[in-house]
């Protein structure tokens, strides 16, 4: 727009992002510490504050990898794939991603996949208010329109999938559950959500991740729970529906919006 | 849930405090003695959630101020036209007592830095901020405060001085100010300047909201260098600036930010309060002189 | 629509009555089992991200070149992956590529 400023503004900015670039000459100190010494506060601000960020967000992948690696793998990271937006709860959505392909990282398999469960858990806390279904509210329906509930996932919700005990190995590593070895070494579906006000992380049984996409999708209850049962082995739906309603992870259909009365949420 | 008034009142001259989410159920406990509280803008845009309900519960009790830091005024690229319109959407829902923003900028080519990076004062920056603040103004439906920078380098192409330029920016704009005396001793340290120089040709009758913040010294020998760290207690010189200040100005609603190394409620509350003696002890000043002008 | 599904009106109804009381025996699963609304602080609350304060000092993080000039990567995780045995032994569930 204006040809000063827009110089300064880019050659300050390609060298905040890398420091094998040298500061831009139009900084002036009147005095020691000079110049270059300066704007190296503003290069470590920008570093730290966003480090800072990606540890605050992915603690288990933090604690699984060490401080040291961590911090090397986020300034990598962050020059890869800098901050796009002004939103700070956003930044790491890449991250989970970045490591599947950073081949120093290769070795400890599931590390990708617990970033996923993390970043599924900061969406989750700042996701839209929905009043979670309550299995009570049923209670009045008849069972012969169960078929034709129209319920779905909460706003919150997440579904990660992995071929690795994912729920397991983050639990343990925030202090959830003990750190020791993996007993059960089995692949886990984690369900992240927020019904209320408390994020939480539950191993998804068996089918609930097909039954889950297949209502997303506008399916009614009877229509979502065949077509799970078609999808997944060990399908159980009363697991299921004990999990999911259990765990305030379905609303009505409509949304955010209160039921009036039992039919409100009828096909 | 909505918060219209039909004219937002102004925030209370007052001592108030930087929220922090781990001091919520502290706040909670009991009626806080403090004018007001001030947020972060950009840490509310999610879509629901914890920080909504805490900003809700803060917002039913208190005078409340937003505060953006990554709106990137000082920018020579256009305002980011979604950013604008979160900014829109936070102040209709909250309708707070005070919207503020930064002479800094901290976006460029499409990149956030985090960051309040400086920016050289000419004739032709302050014309692009004074677009921006002109079209901040006119996208929020209300007047603005903008606040001074901590800057640590200087830029060879600056022939305004920061406080004429803040003081044209007003006069342009119709804005309002906000006085960070942190930011007037480090930048003053860090540029061999006398910081009460600086207050002394600072537009006061602009200052709508002064803060109070901790610095860290990274002075090496013969270095002088003092960062904006916002995780200390005010320091003295800058309690002496603040005094000048609301002396000659009267009380004015004043924060405490402490963002870095946050310390235990009870701690925080103590700063905040020793601001609020020094403005209560202005008070009674300033309404003696006024006595005596009116005799 | 109902008459195009396979499972009937009875097993759907004879799961949620299933289901009614695996929830009130609490044998829900997931590690997180925490009564929902039971936190009158408003929940666990997450550090807001966006700021206006500085890093304290100038050479830590932000400054040192190591790391960018697209050199050998030094780091080694060190880190609970140690602990978390896989059963091809520390961290590792397939053979590591080289």
């Amino acid at each position: 727009m204006t040809s000063v400023m827009s110089g300064v503004a880019g050659d300050f900015a390609a060298a905040l992002r890398d420091p094998l670039v040298t500061p831009p000459a139009m900084l002036s100190a009147h005095a020691a510490p000079a110049a270059s010494t300066r704007f190296c506060v503003y290069r470590n601000n920008v570093a730290v504050s966003l480090i800072g960020a990606l540890e605050a967000r992915f603690p288990a992948t933090r604690r699984l990898v060490g401080d040291e690696f961590f911090r090397a793998m986020a300034r990598l990271y962050i020059k890869a794939q800098p901050p796009r937006s002004p939103l700070m709860m956003r930044y790491g959505d890449e991250l989970p991603g970045f490591i599947a392909r950073f081949e120093p990282a290769a070795e400890i398999v599931y590390l990708a996949d617990i970033a996923r469960l993390e970043a599924a858990r900061t969406r989750a806390y700042h996701a839209a208010d929905a009043e979670p279904l309550e299995l009570s509210s049923l209670a009045a329906l008849d069972p012969e329109n169960f078929a034709r509930l129209r319920l779905a996932p909460h706003p919150s919700l997440e579904i990660v999938e992995s071929a690795f005990p994912i729920v397991t190995i983050w639990a343990s590593c925030t202090g959830e559950a003990p750190l020791t070895a993996v007993e059960d070494w089995r692949c886990e579906t984690a369900l992240v959500a927020r019904p209320r006000l408390e994020v939480e992380v539950r191993r998804a049984p068996p089918g609930a991740a097909a039954f889950l996409e297949a209502l997303a999708r506008g399916m009614s209850f009877g229509e979502a729970a065949d077509s799970a049962a078609a999808r997944a082995k060990d399908f159980d739906l009363a697991l299921i529906i004990a999990s999911l309603i259990g765990g305030g992870l379905l609303v009505p259909a409509d949304g955010v919006k209160q039921m009036e009365t039992i039919h409100g949420y009828l096909a | 849930m909505n918060y219209i008034s039909a004219s937002p009142a102004l925030l209370p001259a007052r001592a108030g405090v930087g929220f922090k989410p781990e001091h919520f159920g502290a706040i909670a406990a009991d009626q806080q003695p403090l004018g007001f509280f001030e947020v972060h803008a950009e840490n509310y845009m999610g879509a629901g959630g914890v920080p909504h309900a805490q900003l809700r519960f803060l917002r039913e009790r208190y005078a409340l101020s937003l505060h953006g830091v990554g709106l990137s005024i000082g920018s020579p690229e256009p305002l980011d036209r979604d950013h604008l319109a979160r900014l829109r959407r936070l102040c209709a829902l909250y309708q707070p007592e005070s919207f503020s923003e930064h002479l800094a900028w901290s976006s460029h080519g499409g990149v956030y830095f985090n960051d309040l990076l400086p920016l050289p004062y000419t004739e032709e920056t302050l014309a692009v901020v004074a677009a921006h603040v002109d079209e901040t103004q006119t996208a929020l439906g209300r007047r603005i405060l903008i606040e001074n920078p901590a800057t640590y380098v200087r830029f060879s192409q600056s022939d305004i001085p920061e406080t004429e330029f803040l003081t044209e920016l007003t006069q342009r704009t119709g804005c309002g100010l906000l006085l960070d005396l942190n930011n007037v001793f480090v930048s003053a340290r860090n540029h061999g300047e006398s910081a009460l120089g600086y207050l002394a040709s600072f537009p006061l009758i602009a200052v709508g909201e002064i803060h109070l913040a901790g610095f860290f010294d990274a002075s090496e020998a013969g270095a002088p260098l003092l960062i904006d760290s916002h995780g200390a207690q005010v320091a003295d010189e800058v309690i002496s600036l603040f005094e000048w200040t609301i002396e000659q100005a009267g009380p004015l609603p004043t924060l405490i930010e402490w963002d870095n190394d946050v310390p235990d409620w009870p701690l925080l509350l103590a700063e905040a309060m020793k601001a609020q003696d020094r403005l209560r002890h202005a008070e009674r000043g300033y309404a003696r002189r006024l006595d005596r002008r009116a005799l | 629509m109902s008459a195009n599904t396979s499972l009937t009106a009875a097993a759907l109804a004879g799961a949620f009555a299933a289901a009614l009381s695996l929830i009130a025996s609490q044998a829900s699963a997931g590690p997180a089992a925490e009564q929902p609304g039971k936190d009158k602080c408003y929940g666990v609350s997450l550090k807001g991200h966006n700021d206006c304060a500085a890093g304290a000092g100038t050479s830590c993080a932000g400054t040192s070149k190591v790391d960018y000039d697209g050199g050998a990567w030094k780091y080694v995780a060190k880190g609970a992956c140690d602990t978390i045995k896989t059963p091809h032994g520390t961290g590792s569930l397939m053979p590591t590529k080289s």
